[in-house]
């Protein structure tokens, strides 16, 4: 991706292009977590299980690590441009809508859980109780389903934690010293190096909290793909790549709609690759 | 203090929750066994005598008089249940010489309570088995199930896992009573207590705490929960039920609903609202004064004299045929037909031993932290009740109990 040398362009051009990045390796993360669950789920002789399972793991590694360096260059660039990470402009607007502190809310991990693992449970829930237990999310068991419990407690506590300290940030403004400020200057349009400052000092607090966000993200999942077993993680990690995937297209499809068209530099076929993936 | 609201008692849900996996609970129950002992020999034998004749007799040389009026009727018994555990009998048999004589009746249980699709937890769930026995005299044993779905807050569903247990006992150990009695006495000494405890602890205490109402009137007054209890004897079931958790037998196959769901449209509930000068308003289903959507409830101190806290109390004899009781949250009986529970409970108890799932033997083992005497067959029947509610989108928390009823097989 090209970079202009002028500094304001080449901010938006970096941000908009580490989100173009990371949802182009999704998809091709995407493509390799379907074809390897394909093979290891049809491979069932125990011989092939513990290398598959190596397999499945350094997968779910891979992209972890993938998530974690999207995370980390997202980081730098939101430390001198933070508010644009909390309302970006590389999202379509039903994405922003679902935004949790510039990403998803890492409760909605085990939503998607429930979601993947109650898709074929009534269907195999005769063959459950007969043993057969097809079907990787379906078989929870028991130990799982309280670890999840647990997990799920615990992440939205957190996240309600985060999501005060983000109030009390968001009131701020209405206080000392942006509201003194604003209620002094002559006209709003004129340079004020007093707001200036304590703009940046605000935004640090910001970069903060988004910070925290990415780290819950990144806690929450490591610790659900730790409670299931590789195969079970690979299928989440495909739902949620998927789910993402298409939340975008579907978002993008819905601006068009409404006129809204977004310059993206490339254009990706999200839809036509998705419906091509469908086992 | 802090320990009964919200945010807190998560964690002491963790820690508590299938039944006090710590070994407070194994220490009582050691205590209640040792108790147990002192026991005149001839009735400690006939718990353990399997043959109902004998048994029958022994009963009547014990005063027969107490023992009708508390159970308000007569026992013909069906033989001692004979749900041990094996670890229990083998921690007896290891405690003592006499242990062989004086094992009691364990019950096999499991349960699941979980979050779910809701970001509050205001269920709570509460397993006390040999909470008390009937009387001094009376060696049987009484095992205590309770759910209890909280609405507006939990802490009213807190206080009821902590404390009902206790209530009831106190009752039950009362001389003279009689089990209909007993239980409307202790729901309604339950909800006094709640009653009591929210109004009395000043809401400067407990500004600090997580609560989510933080204990300030009045959206205090709005916080109550339903309480489902079943006690649970060698020969009888109570089931005493407050607000729209249920209780449902499986005998042989067939669902036999131990309670009625206290919905304000019940023909019965409808009236009795009514006649007290309340209205039900139909508002996202049927609500008392369009607010609350059960009839009767512990606690909801603003909605009294409408919503009451008397629980309906059916008495059941155990038969050959019961193969296990539910007592659940409607998170679960929303999307879960009592027939489709019980099927569900039955094939899991039927099937002893489920196979592990292929590649994972080592997650085969029942680590719930379910307590010593919780069992992987019930165990599993809960969670897969609370995973079949969760499959068709409950949208509430998911609290089941499973207890195996069937005699010794």
């Amino acid at each position: 991706m090209t970079t202009s040398f002028n500094n304001n362009v080449s901010d938006k051009e970096a941000q908009h292009s580490c989100f173009e990045e990371w949802m182009e390796l999704q998809q091709q993360d995407l493509l390799e977590l379907i074809h390897n669950s394909d093979s290891s789920s049809s491979s069932s002789t125990s011989n092939t299980s513990a290398s598959s399972d190596f397999n499945l793991k350094q997968l779910i590694e891979k992209s972890i690590k993938h998530f974690q360096e999207y995370i980390d260059t997202r980081r730098h660039l939101a430390c001198s441009d933070v508010t644009a990470y909390l309302a970006p402009t590389w999202c379509t607007t039903l994405e922003s809508s679902m935004l949790w502190i510039s990403g998803c809310r890492p409760s909605s991990y085990i939503r998607l859980l429930y979601a993947m693992s109650g898709k074929e449970f009534e269907s195999h829930l005769s063959n459950y109780l007969q043993g057969n237990r097809s079907g990787h999310l379906s078989g929870l068991l028991t130990v799982q389903l309280n670890s999840v419990d647990e997990l799920q407690r615990k992440t939205i506590r957190q996240e309600d934690q985060l999501s005060n300290k983000l109030a009390s940030l968001q009131e701020e403004i209405a206080d000392q010293p942006f509201a003194i400020i604003a209620n002094e200057v002559g006209n709003p349009g004129e340079i004020c190096r007093e707001a200036e400052e304590a703009l940046d000092r605000h935004a640090k607090f910001l970069v903060n909290v988004v910070e925290e966000a990415d780290k819950l993200r990144m806690v929450t999942l490591k610790e659900l793909i730790n409670i299931l077993s590789p195969l079970q993680a690979v299928d989440f990690l495909i739902a949620s790549k998927k789910l993402h995937l298409c939340v975008n297209a579907w978002g993008k499809k819905r601006d068009h709609q409404h006129g809204r068209n977004r310059e993206t530099k490339q254009e990706r076929n999200t839809c036509p690759t998705l419906s091509g993936l469908k086992n | 203090m802090a320990g009964m609201c919200c945010g807190v008692n998560i964690a002491e849900t963790e820690a508590t929750t299938p039944v006090e996996p710590s070994s407070e609970s194994a220490r009582r129950r050691r205590m209640e066994i040792h108790q147990f002992r002192f026991v005149p020999t001839d009735v400690a034998a006939a718990t353990q005598e399997k043959n109902g004749r004998k048994r029958h007799k022994i009963d009547k040389v014990i005063d027969n008089n107490k023992r009708q009026k508390l159970e308000s009727s007569v026992t013909i018994s069906l033989a001692v249940t004979d749900e041990r555990n094996e670890n229990e009998v083998l921690d007896l048999s290891e405690s003592g010489s006499q242990s062989v004589e004086i094992e009691p009746d364990l019950p096999k249980y499991g349960m699941t309570s979980v979050c779910g699709r809701r970001r509050d937890m205001e269920d709570a769930v509460s397993i006390h088995p040999l909470f008390c026995k009937e009387n001094s005299e009376n060696s049987s044993n009484l095992h205590f199930f309770g759910v209890y779905d909280g609405h507006g807050c939990s802490h009213v569903a807190m206080k009821c896992k902590d404390r009902m247990h206790e209530i009831v006992k106190n009752e039950v150990e009362k001389e003279e009573t009689q089990w209909k009695e007993a239980m409307i006495q202790s729901f309604s000494l339950m909800d006094k207590e709640v009653v009591n405890y929210s109004t009395s602890v000043l809401p400067s205490s407990t500004s600090g705490s997580n609560c989510r109402c933080e204990l300030q009137t009045p959206q205090c007054d709005a916080v109550g929960s339903t309480a489902v209890v079943a006690v649970v004897t060698p020969d009888k079931i109570i089931v005493s039920n407050c607000g729209d958790s249920r209780a449902v037998l499986c005998r042989n196959g067939v669902a036999i609903p131990l309670s009625v769901d206290h919905k304000p449209d019940r023909p019965d509930e409808l009236n009795r609202i009514q006649e007290a000068g309340g209205r039900v308003i139909y508002w996202d289903g049927a609500r008392v004064l369009g607010v609350l959507a059960m009839s009767r409830a512990i606690g909801d101190n603003y909605l009294k004299p409408y919503v009451i806290s008397e629980p309906e109390v059916t008495i059941t004899d155990r038969t050959n045929e019961d193969e296990c009781l539910i007592l659940a949250s409607d998170g679960l009986w929303d999307v879960v037909s009592n027939e489709t529970a019980c099927g569900v409970a039955r094939m899991c108890l039927q099937s002893r031993r489920p196979p592990s799932p292929a590649g994972s033997p080592g997650n085969d083992i029942t680590v719930t932290g379910a307590g010593e005497s919780s069992d992987k067959a019930c165990s599993d029947a809960s969670i897969l009740l609370t995973k079949l509610a969760l499959a068709r989108h409950s949208s509430d928390n998911v609290s089941v109990v499973v207890v195996d009823l069937r005699k010794n097989l």
